[in-house]
């Protein structure tokens, strides 16, 4: 990709390109198509979403009556609604580790994944030859395999007695500490299924500051760690940001690569909140723990969105 | 392409040494698992502490491709993923267009509403969902299988195409427009061939995100649907390490060739364009 090309469509998506969008009827029919993927959304995803919030907060009439039919240990408010399912969340012994635990399962995969990711970039950036290619393909091997497969392979490879321990033991370190069935090989496994989409959205981003920028910074004697604090970290704030919210969204409420890589206990909340639905028949903890990880992945959310205006306002800028 | 910094030959040695184990390390990181993963399929026996396995077999490959519940999860894998990638390509790609090309009053706001589909745990969504599917008599149907899939698809399908419609240069739709042709024609034979790249993209990770879902299909799927990776599920848990392997190889190999096809469109701008909002 050239930088042109990333730049130009940002151009035309900064400028609002109208082509023969001032018909009201197109623009009508227009609104209609936006509005069917959202509609779905609504309806399926939506919806659901805010009746689970009421039965959280002890409201069990309406549609929310089926699922209150069998569940157990729930909290049904008198009138109105209360708090006191999220009371008794808290208070239940050893949800405070699954809370903590997922909290830094999620801060320290992010960061290693980031740092990855601009270590990556930054190599095949600025390398040439046969290693770069070969980093090149290896960085989108994990795109390829399904994560739950991968989460499989990972653990089995890395478990006591794996097949990690076995060529450890060959190269003579006899007991060191191993991934499997850790939290720390939660953050592997989460760092190893996002490698590729991190990559692919710092470096294209990397990829798109021109050559011209980086010789002119060197020109007036920036040294290249100044070139890179200096010019390339501002100009790839969003693409940082991108990979930073999904991914802290994504491993907020995953399931696979806990649920298969982590220990039993402490549980991640995505793991927790699944056991507490199918195993123990209690959906309103099952739902109170998602409206949870929903509130952080919307502040999460915010940064991305905040960080999307900056780059179009900086865009509409330049023109 | 230039260097980031232009140091003496000398200095760079130890760095380029650093560097050659760093990507050793990498590849082991990222190979070492699924090498192994391999191996074990065709192992008989394999005790620890050996590197390699004691001996080798083929037989779990018959055995697994003959167990009939696998060759159905297979055929209702295959069955989902297609219809799917349709029905999302349907609710999708004109939504994607019009985010493209016109200004209508809450545009953003169905962007970011999208969006929000993909910050709620999945596992939320699917418990929160199940009064709606009981409601709508969809739990345990085709159709709420089909729903429940669609869901994952909907951020991909719209967003990347949306960002490939954006970038076709609206100059050359008017050159069509002036040439004589209609609206139609225009996106026929200007627009659609310009966006190609981005709908594939979007088609191709559509289809992987249905072939690969497994904790929704669980819930409403259950016990008639019965796809791939659910079935995998119950295999690490219930089968020797040797037939779920083979069984992994066996579900990896159709996303290998889809991104295969992709790989040029996949790892360039394409897909990155589609994450920027507009």
């Amino acid at each position: 990709m050239s930088a042109a090309d990333a730049g130009g469509a940002l151009r035309v998506a900064a400028g609002r390109v109208r082509t023969w969008s001032g018909r009201p009827p197109a623009r009508a029919l227009a609104f209609l198509a936006g509005m069917l993927p959202v509609a779905v959304a609504a309806v399926f995803v939506g919806l659901p979403i805010l009746l689970s919030a009421l039965y959280t907060l002890g409201d069990t009439g309406g549609p929310n009556a089926t699922v209150a039919e069998v569940a157990q240990h729930q909290v049904v408010a008198a009138a109105g609604l209360t708090l006191t399912g999220y009371q008794r969340l808290f208070a239940t012994p050893g949800f405070g580790h699954d809370l903590w635990v997922t909290a830094w399962i999620t801060v320290l995969s992010t960061v290693i994944l980031l740092a990855l990711a601009w270590v990556l970039s930054l190599y095949l950036r600025f390398s040439r030859g046969r290693v770069r290619a070969v980093v090149s393909t290896l960085y989108t091997v994990p795109m390829f395999v399904p994560v739950v497969i991968a989460s499989y392979a990972l653990v089995s490879f890395w478990e006591t007695n794996g097949k990690l321990a076995a060529l450890l033991h060959a190269i003579g370190i006899g007991d060191a500490w191993l991934p499997g069935f850790t939290s720390g090989g939660v953050v592997l496994g989460l760092v190893w299924t996002n490698l590729p989409f991190a990559v692919i959205m710092i470096g294209s981003g990397l990829q798109a500051v021109p050559d011209a920028l980086i010789e002119a910074a060197r020109d007036v004697g920036a040294r290249p760690w100044r070139v890179l604090l200096s010019v390339l970290v501002p100009l790839n704030r969003l693409p940082s940001i991108i990979v930073l919210t999904f991914t802290a969204t994504g491993s907020l409420g995953s399931y696979t690569v806990p649920y298969l890589m982590g220990p039993n206990a402490p549980q991640m909340l995505g793991v927790a909140m699944t056991s507490a639905f199918q195993d123990y028949q209690e959906p309103q903890q099952a739902e109170s723990m998602a409206m949870l990880v929903f509130l952080a992945a919307a502040g999460l959310s915010f940064l991305y969105v905040r960080a999307n205006r900056r780059e179009l306002r900086r865009m509409a800028g330049k023109r | 392409m230039s260097s980031l910094g232009a140091r003496p030959a000398l200095t760079r040695l130890p760095a380029r040494a650093g560097g050659a184990v760093l990507i050793a390390l990498l590849g082991a990181f990222i190979l070492g698992p699924l090498l192994t993963l391999v191996l074990w399929a065709f192992t008989q026996e394999w005790f620890y502490p050996s590197l390699l396995p004691q001996s080798l077999t083929l037989d779990w490959w018959p055995r697994v491709l003959q167990g009939t519940e696998l060759g159905s999860a297979v055929g209702w894998s295959f069955v989902f993923a297609p219809t799917v990638t349709l029905v999302s390509a349907a609710v999708c790609l004109p939504a994607a267009y019009a985010y493209a090309r016109f200004e209508f009053p809450g545009k953003r706001w169905m962007m970011m509403g999208l969006f929000a589909t993909n910050a709620f745990p999945k596992m939320g969504v699917y418990i929160a969902m199940a009064g709606i599917m009981y409601a709508l008599h969809l739990m345990g149907t085709f159709a709420g299988v089909v729903v429940v899939q669609l869901l994952n698809t909907l951020v991909v399908m719209t967003w990347i195409p949306a960002a490939a419609f954006a970038s076709v240069p609206p100059s050359l739709e008017e050159a069509a427009r002036d040439a004589g042709a209609g609206p139609i024609r225009t996106f026929l034979r200007i627009t659609l061939p310009l966006a190609s790249p981005g709908i594939l993209v979007a088609l191709i990770l559509s289809f992987l995100a249905s072939l690969d879902e497994a904790q929704g299909t669980l819930i409403v799927g259950l016990p008639r649907y019965v796809t791939m990776p659910v079935e995998m599920y119950t295999l690490v848990s219930n089968y020797p390490g040797p037939a779920t392997a083979v069984f992994a190889i066996l579900l990896t190999i159709p996303s290998l060739v889809l991104l295969a096809l992709v790989r040029r469109h996949v790892f360039s701008s394409t897909l990155a364009q589609g994450y920027r909002l507009r």
